[in-house]
């Protein structure tokens, strides 16, 4: 039996990842409702994060917060490319939408050969943002990163429900996601929506790699399981909102730290994939998609 | 009418092109995890490959034909491992295996190797049924030989309580068992025993209970870019007397784990490994000679890659070449038996004794404890 020491070192561990999933579920969300597609390309903008602020950092040396920045900036830009080249002919032809779903897999299939041709295969790492650490309570340790991790995950929600309820764009974005048509009726630019939240899904997922680099490493081949895990809490939370994403994000993180604790790491997935079978058994919407559905 | 013509035309050429094909070149075929974990170990495989058959080729081949390298890309998954063997047997008619370092893969693939009498050379260890081992030979030191290295450090400095994190590869699994085994007459303490999967993003829970148990210092089991996901996790606990000794791994690797973890981390190296930063460690003329053409070759084709895996790649080309001219042939069943009766040979990468019943080719430790010292690799003293 674990001891309430170790039960409480995996919540923390498990608040810290399960935020990093929540931030790629908030990117899984954002898109979907703007257009109903599930962009399974997500866990590539975050490795892109990684990498690029690696570049930004460590080889030309730039201050974090310029390096943090242009990082997010250059991967919204391939978000925004991809839904130009790849996401926009598709949806004018009418596409059906699992054809569509697919080539998201083909975008993130392809932008992982172009990193290993471009970047190499090498893992990259670079230091927390504040050094020193962990902070100690009693025997429970808590990296510094975590704070910055919960900080920034935090700001970002924040800036989200005043960008989706507060500005006329988020409005726009909102009316899209409710019902394409109309909003197209009304004058919505549906089409330039769906670019803009190609472009604010991969500015979430590249702020999420950034984050979540220095505890680990990122390399061309780390998108896909970050990838599965945030849609996982997107589905968990509901595709409904930003909070809820991230709350599904937070639950799916403590529970599979929780697994590895109680029952090891390898029944780490299993227990996540029940979780997530419960909850559609029961919330079929995810566990707060009534709750979104209301607002 | 000149369609018909031109399509016998066209089939009479394509059947010349592939008769000339296999008549004029010696295809080694070679299943390799060029994605996924084992990306890195199994491209520096392939490098190794690629240098030795370029050195063999400018001297004319072998039996006065050229060596010809055909890899695919197993994805590191033994499914994908199944699907490029046959397609190197049916597709490139390889007469002969030199695979990269994914166990499960070259497992899965053995049976049906074996059943067509074609030699397997291997970065992994043995399949494990008596008539695939007959025609595999493994060029990676058995597992025991890190296991040891890191037991005896450990003793040496004083620490007895260790705890293992390893992944369950089959190559981890054979470690984690010697581990397990051989703690005891090494005076260790196993006071964890923890697992961890290669695409996990965080080892924190696992390293906490091996700190929690007691343990001194974690033996991780199992090669690729986790060893940095754990040096991470162990600073960001705070753990600042809580040792690394990692498996045998990537230059790049292991750079990137001491520059995080200092002097807490270490793991072992072949001398190979530690002569790219200080070929001083060399001291046998002969070696030396060959390693510095080794180094030559490789820096100017691919760079200051990793030399641990690329330099036994390096040799299993070798030793094939070596024993397809001892057996005048490259008949699966006469190279087979002639790589028994190579006997002792002392390459770059180590020193291999192949015999009809001992197809684990490096029989003498040849690890050291290495550690990261000012971005370079030094055997710690």
């Amino acid at each position: 039996m674990p001891s309430v020491v170790e039960l409480v070192q995996s919540l923390v561990n498990g608040v810290g990842i399960g935020l990093v999933y929540g931030l790629i579920a908030i990117g899984f969300c954002v898109i979907y409702n703007a257009s109903g597609i599930v962009n399974f390309a997500q866990g590539v903008f975050v490795m892109l994060g990684g990498m690029f602020a690696y570049s930004f950092l460590v080889t030309l040396k730039w201050p974090l917060a310029l390096a943090a920045a242009a990082s997010i900036i250059v991967v919204a830009g391939i978000g925004v490319l991809v839904q130009i080249f790849i996401i926009r002919p598709m949806w004018e032809r009418k596409a059906p939408m699992f054809a569509i779903i697919l080539a998201t897999l083909a975008v993130q299939l392809l932008i992982e050969q172009i990193v290993i041709l471009t970047m190499g295969d090498q893992p990259r790492t670079y230091p927390e943002f504040t050094l020193g650490g962990p902070l100690k309570l009693g025997p429970i340790a808590i990296g510094y990163q975590l704070f910055w991790v919960l900080g920034c995950g935090a700001l970002m929600v924040v800036l989200l429900q005043l960008f989706f309820n507060k500005t006329r764009v988020g409005r726009a974005l909102r009316a899209c996601s409710q019902n394409r048509e109309a909003a197209a009726l009304l004058g919505i630019p549906v089409g330039g929506m769906l670019m803009l939240s190609f472009a604010l899904s991969a500015g979430l997922g590249a702020a999420a790699g950034i984050l979540i680099t220095p505890t680990q490493y990122t390399a061309y081949s780390v998108g896909a399981p970050f990838g599965v895990n945030g849609f996982i809490s997107a589905i968990i939370g509901g595709f409904g909102s930003a909070p809820a994403a991230l709350a599904g994000g937070i639950l799916l993180g403590v529970v599979q730290s929780a697994a590895i604790v109680v029952f090891g790491a390898g029944y780490k997935n299993v227990i996540a994939l029940t979780v997530l079978l419960i909850v559609l058994l029961f919330f079929p919407k995810g566990l707060f998609g009534g709750l979104a559905k209301k607002h | 009418m000149k369609l018909g013509k031109s399509i016998v035309l066209a089939a009479m050429l394509s059947v010349g092109m592939a008769a000339n094909a296999s008549a004029e070149d010696i295809v080694v075929g070679s299943s390799l995890g060029l994605t996924g974990y084992g990306s890195i170990t199994d491209g520096h495989w392939r490098d190794g490959m690629t240098i030795a058959i370029e050195a063999i080729n400018e001297k004319g081949g072998v039996l006065g034909k050229k060596l010809k390298l055909v890899y695919e890309d197993n994805k590191s998954t033994p499914q994908q491992a199944v699907v490029v063997y046959r397609k190197m047997m049916s597709e490139d008619k390889a007469v002969v295996f030199d695979s990269g370092c994914i166990s499960a893969g070259n497992f899965a693939a053995a049976s049906f190797v074996t059943k067509a009498k074609l030699p397997m050379f291997l970065c992994s260890i043995l399949p494990r049924l008596p008539d695939e081992q007959k025609w595999a030979f493994s060029f990676l030191p058995p597992p025991k030989f890190e296991v040891e290295t890191r037991y005896e450090y450990l003793k040496k400095i004083g620490i007895t309580k260790i705890g293992i994190l390893g992944d369950p590869s089959p190559y981890g699994t054979i470690m984690r068992n010697i581990a397990l085994a051989e703690a005891k007459a090494a005076g260790m303490d196993v006071v964890a025993n923890e697992s961890y999967q290669q695409e996990d993003s965080d080892f924190s829970v696992q390293i906490g209970r091996i700190n929690a148990s007691g343990g001194g210092a974690i033996i991780m089991i199992g090669q690729g870019n986790a060893v940095i996901t754990t040096a991470n996790n162990i600073k960001q606990l705070g753990l600042n007397k809580m040792l690394l000794l990692s498996s045998i791994n990537e230059r790049d690797l292991v750079l990137a784990a001491g520059k995080i973890l200092g002097d807490q981390f270490m793991f072992p190296a072949p001398l190979i490994q530690v002569a790219q930063d200080d070929p001083s460690v060399i001291t046998n003329p002969t070696t030396k000679a060959a390693v510095e053409d080794f180094f030559k070759r490789m820096k100017a084709k691919f760079g200051d890659i990793d030399p641990a895996q690329s330099s036994r790649a390096f040799d299993s080309i070798m030793m094939m070449a070596k024993a397809m001219e001892m057996a005048k042939s490259t008949d699966g069943e006469a190279v087979r038996e002639a790589v028994e009766k190579i006997g002792h040979y002392d390459g770059v990468g180590a020193s291999y004794d192949f015999s009809a019943t001992q197809h684990v080719g490096v029989t003498k430790n040849p690890y050291a404890m290495a550690h990261v010292v000012n971005g370079k690799i030094a055997f710690k003293k």
